[in-house]
């Protein structure tokens, strides 16, 4: 693919969204009956399933921890979720992924009320189209409250930006690869404080602080997403 | 202060209180807020909030009788599997709730691999450690009927207030049921047929556990499930 002249022209981004706005966001809780818990999100093009199994027995069993439970993360992308097949099994940007995952979710789970058990969480990309992770997050933490296991908050999670010089909202393929700065956010929402933050590219003190800002703003809407979607799942025609 | 209207759903984070409240279940405090903890019906009870999780897997407590399969024996007792992320213990004297010589007598006769016994919970250490027993009335080896798998949150449903939901499943239903906390669930009835109603009832249960009046709609349905059967020709008994 090759770079596009200009990313934004007129105020507006080469699908039509304004530096602020955020792409569609579906969100679905419970899909898969067999999981404990399971959340499918829509992002954009991005397609992102999770499914949540647990607490339950670790194993291998000497992996366990006596006094608190293992959150076990494992992000992976479908061979069919991007134009060029991607070779199925980790790789070390799934590895990377999984791990900030399981940090962006950890800070809000009661690990100690299940000693020597560990929950895992799978986050399965199905369509991908920048900002997997971000989504990915989202749907996890949908799958573990779904999965009823004890949570401080929710975790919400969107990627902010710079593109032609403008800071911009949850970026598209395009943007990240040729934009100048990418930069995944996941927080508690509600409290404002911050379980993941990556950056690729480079900002000034006051472009990040806008950019922080933002995300904080984008962040907000999909928390409403999510909790909208545990609440969905319970409406029930008698 | 109050933020919930009673038996609201209510996620993990959302506020549910400020102010002198205790918590019984589904939530927590930070200083002077609380919170829920998981997805939920919130309900205050004088001066103690709850929230009643709506999924969770079972955590063994002390003293709740669960329904547990056998999955492993030892010289010392058996393994059982109680549909948790623990795994019960049940030492042979626990078990027969008498000093036994291992030399003399083989426990092993009593329970095999795939055995269903109800049994009772007796310690759960702080690693979870849990040590079943037996012994009591209605423990024991099960035999005959059918076990089927409920969510645990929604056992307390299954019984109902002072056992209302556990009688018309019983009364109307014409079965015996052996209810277990960790979500299992026996079912001794006549005939299959009564069988799967009691199993569609369960389910029913399962889905509609948060909307108020289900006691009187699963006994309108297991009532047109025996006129179904009688006009069917089936005796009723």
């Amino acid at each position: 693919m090759s770079r596009p002249e200009k990313l934004i022209v007129d105020g507006r981004r080469l699908d039509g969204r304004a530096p602020d706005e955020m792409r569609p966001l579906k969100i679905v809780a419970g899909p898969l009956r067999r999981a404990d818990g399971s959340a499918y999100v829509e992002l954009g093009n991005n397609k992102v399933l999770a499914a949540v199994y647990g607490p339950r027995e670790m194993h291998p069993r000497h992996e366990a921890e006596p006094d608190h439970c293992i959150l076990r993360c494992r992000y992976m992308m479908a061979p069919f979720s991007v134009e060029e097949r991607k070779r199925p099994g980790p790789d070390r940007r799934s590895i990377e992924i999984s791990k900030v995952i399981r940090e962006a979710l950890e800070p809000v789970l009661f690990l100690e009320y299940y000693p020597r058990a560990v929950i895992d969480v799978f986050v399965e990309v199905l369509q991908a189209d920048a900002g997997t992770r971000t989504a990915g997050i989202n749907a996890a933490a949908v799958a573990l409250a779904d999965a009823g296991i004890p949570m401080k908050d929710l975790v919400s999670s969107i990627a902010v930006g710079k593109v032609d010089g403008t800071i911009v909202l949850d970026l598209t393929k395009e943007e990240d690869q040729f934009g100048e700065t990418d930069m995944p956010v996941a927080m508690i929402t509600r409290r404002k404080e911050i379980t993941l933050l990556q950056m690729d590219g480079n900002l000034t003190e006051e472009e990040f602080k806008q950019a922080l800002d933002l995300a904080f703003k984008g962040c907000e809407k999909v928390y409403e997403a999510q909790r909208r979607a545990l609440k969905e799942k319970y409406v029930v025609k008698v | 202060m109050i933020f919930f209207q009673n038996r609201e759903l209510v996620i993990p984070g959302q506020k549910l209180a400020e102010g002198k409240y205790t918590v019984k279940e589904g939530a927590y405090r930070e200083g002077d807020e609380i919170f829920a903890m998981v997805v939920g019906l919130a309900e205050v009870e004088g001066n103690s909030i709850r929230v009643i999780p709506l999924e969770g897997r079972y955590i063994p407590k002390e003293g709740d009788l669960v329904i547990g399969v056998i999955m492993d024996v030892h010289s010392w007792g058996w393994l059982v599997d109680i549909n948790s992320p623990y795994t019960g213990n049940l030492l042979v004297s626990d078990y027969l709730q008498r000093k036994v010589d291992l030399v003399r007598e083989d426990p092993h006769r009593h329970l095999t691999i795939g055995d269903v016994a109800a049994l009772r919970v007796k310690k759960v250490d702080e690693r979870k450690y849990v040590l079943l027993e037996g012994g009591r009335t209605g423990l024991g080896k099960l035999q005959g009927g059918r076990m089927v798998e409920v969510s645990p949150v929604k056992i307390p449903r299954v019984r109902g207030k002072r056992g209302s939901m556990l009688k018309v499943l019983q009364d109307v239903g014409g079965c015996r049921l052996m209810v277990g906390q960790n979500g299992r669930v026996v079912i001794w009835a006549k005939s299959p047929e009564r069988t799967a109603r009691i199993v569609e009832a369960l389910r029913r249960i399962e889905r509609e556990s948060h909307i108020p009046g289900l006691t009187d709609r699963i006994r309108l349905m297991l009532e047109e499930g025996r006129i179904g059967d009688e006009q069917a020709g089936k005796a009723d008994s």
